[in-house]
């Protein structure tokens, strides 16, 4: 299964999912407000490097490479707003601002780096039962995320077949004689799928 | 099989059925499989997505309702760490990038089309299509992604539109495509829509195609 987990056992792996999110997203709201000057890049790098370095990813410079992929990851995002904040703001806002988003992106990273997919589906559930009294059902809501995780590598290789069978007959690979075919599969298999659950007593 | 009656979008009950649960999940697989790497074409050497194609036939297939749930579960796949959107994005970071405003434009946008494409309980016809795809696949999403975009990166909301302006053509191409795409469902495949539509122009439901 694709995701970004990374299994380990530092602090920050076996921190409950709850106040794990709770952590991580302060840490990143106060990184991404903090205000455009020269030192906002040198306090968002060490922000980022500290939290990678501190996250107990593994032994030795592990964080440290970690979050080396991570920024290499957003080499885009960052090369667009260095660019842009070049041409219409100066030197000083561009770099700090393009440190600010990449630093807080990759704090945010934290989160699905150190927790498995699992995890966090449970906290969901978890944190959605108070809403209980307003109607929502957070039962039904984990079961609509754990059957799309599910579906997502069968529609994949459906994806590919479709693919194949188009490349056997020699069409170009293009979206539009693509999509449709693609479509009519994935959308036969929702009838299955809902016929499947109706049938274990999903109503 | 399943029987093609339809689902209970809006009557009855608020509660998502098994039927429209799997559309939801099914559907927003869909999209994130548009963004995987398995290669369309580059047009002149710049790399496609195809995935904000799947946001305007989430919401065109779907309709408001479950179009926009879709969407939403997808967002939620995203931000517990599935690497789901183009490029192989995803983690709640994303939510902070310069990008987060266009992401809950998708909900939004989905919502919008379905409304358009589906007013009035009709059969979809190419412009109200179009029309649809136009308004909540491109203004929409630009009018929540533009500000968000331009707080994240505090570039002036004027340059930021400006950037953003380099985006329209290929919107405009995915939106025809989009467009095109549905009217082909509609008469190949009306099954897709999962709904009974209103009186058509020419009634002929018996009709073998």
């Amino acid at each position: 299964m694709l995701t970004l987990y990374r299994p380990g056992s530092g602090w920050l792996h076996r921190l409950p999912a709850g106040p794990k999110l709770l952590l991580v997203l302060f840490t990143v709201l106060a990184v991404s407000l903090l205000p455009s000057h020269w030192w906002t890049a040198a306090a968002a790098a060490a922000a980022a490097a500290l939290g990678y370095a501190l996250a107990g990813l593994g032994p030795g410079m592990a964080g440290i490479r970690e979050l080396g992929r991570q920024v290499h990851a957003l080499r885009w995002v960052i090369g667009i707003t260095l660019a842009s904040q070049l041409v219409f703001m100066g030197p000083e806002p561009a770099v700090a601002n393009a440190a600010r988003v990449t630093a807080a992106i990759a704090l945010a990273s934290l989160l699905a780096l150190t927790t498995r997919v699992t995890e966090l589906l449970d906290a969901i559930e978890r944190g959605l039962r108070p809403l209980q009294r307003l109607g929502l059902d957070p039962q039904r809501i984990a079961l609509l995320l754990t059957v799309a995780i599910g579906t997502i590598p069968v529609l994949g290789r459906r994806a590919n077949e479709v693919r194949e069978a188009q490349r056997a007959r020699g069409a170009r690979n293009n979206p539009r004689t693509f999509v449709v075919p693609f479509l009519i599969v994935a959308l036969k298999h929702a009838d299955e799928l809902g016929d499947a659950l109706t049938a274990r007593g999903v109503r | 099989m399943t029987n093609p009656s339809p689902l209970s979008i809006r009557g009855g009950t608020r509660q998502l059925d098994a039927t429209g649960l799997a559309r939801v999940a099914v559907f927003a697989a869909v999209v994130a499989v548009l963004g995987l790497p398995g290669g369309f074409s580059v047009a002149g050497g710049v790399p496609i997505t195809v995935q904000t194609l799947g946001v305007m036939l989430a919401g065109a297939i779907l309709g408001p309702r479950l179009g926009a749930l879709s969407m939403a579960v997808l967002m939620a796949l995203v931000a517990i760490g599935l690497p789901l959107l183009a490029g192989g994005r995803g983690g709640i970071g994303v939510f902070f990038g310069p990008s987060a405003g266009y992401l809950l434009g998708w909900i939004v946008g989905a919502f919008v089309i379905g409304l358009v494409v589906h007013a009035g309980g009709r059969k979809p016809v190419g412009w109200r299509t179009l029309a649809g795809m136009l308004t909540g696949g491109i203004l929409v999403i630009y009018a929540i992604g533009i500000p968000v975009q331009s707080m994240v990166t505090r570039l002036p909301l004027g340059e930021t539109v400006m950037m953003s302006l380099a985006f329209i053509p290929g919107d405009l191409i995915k939106a025809v495509t989009a467009t095109v795409i549905v009217m082909t469902l509609v008469r190949a495949y009306p099954r897709a829509f999962a709904r009974v539509w209103a009186s058509t122009p020419a009634p002929a439901p018996e009709r073998v195609r």
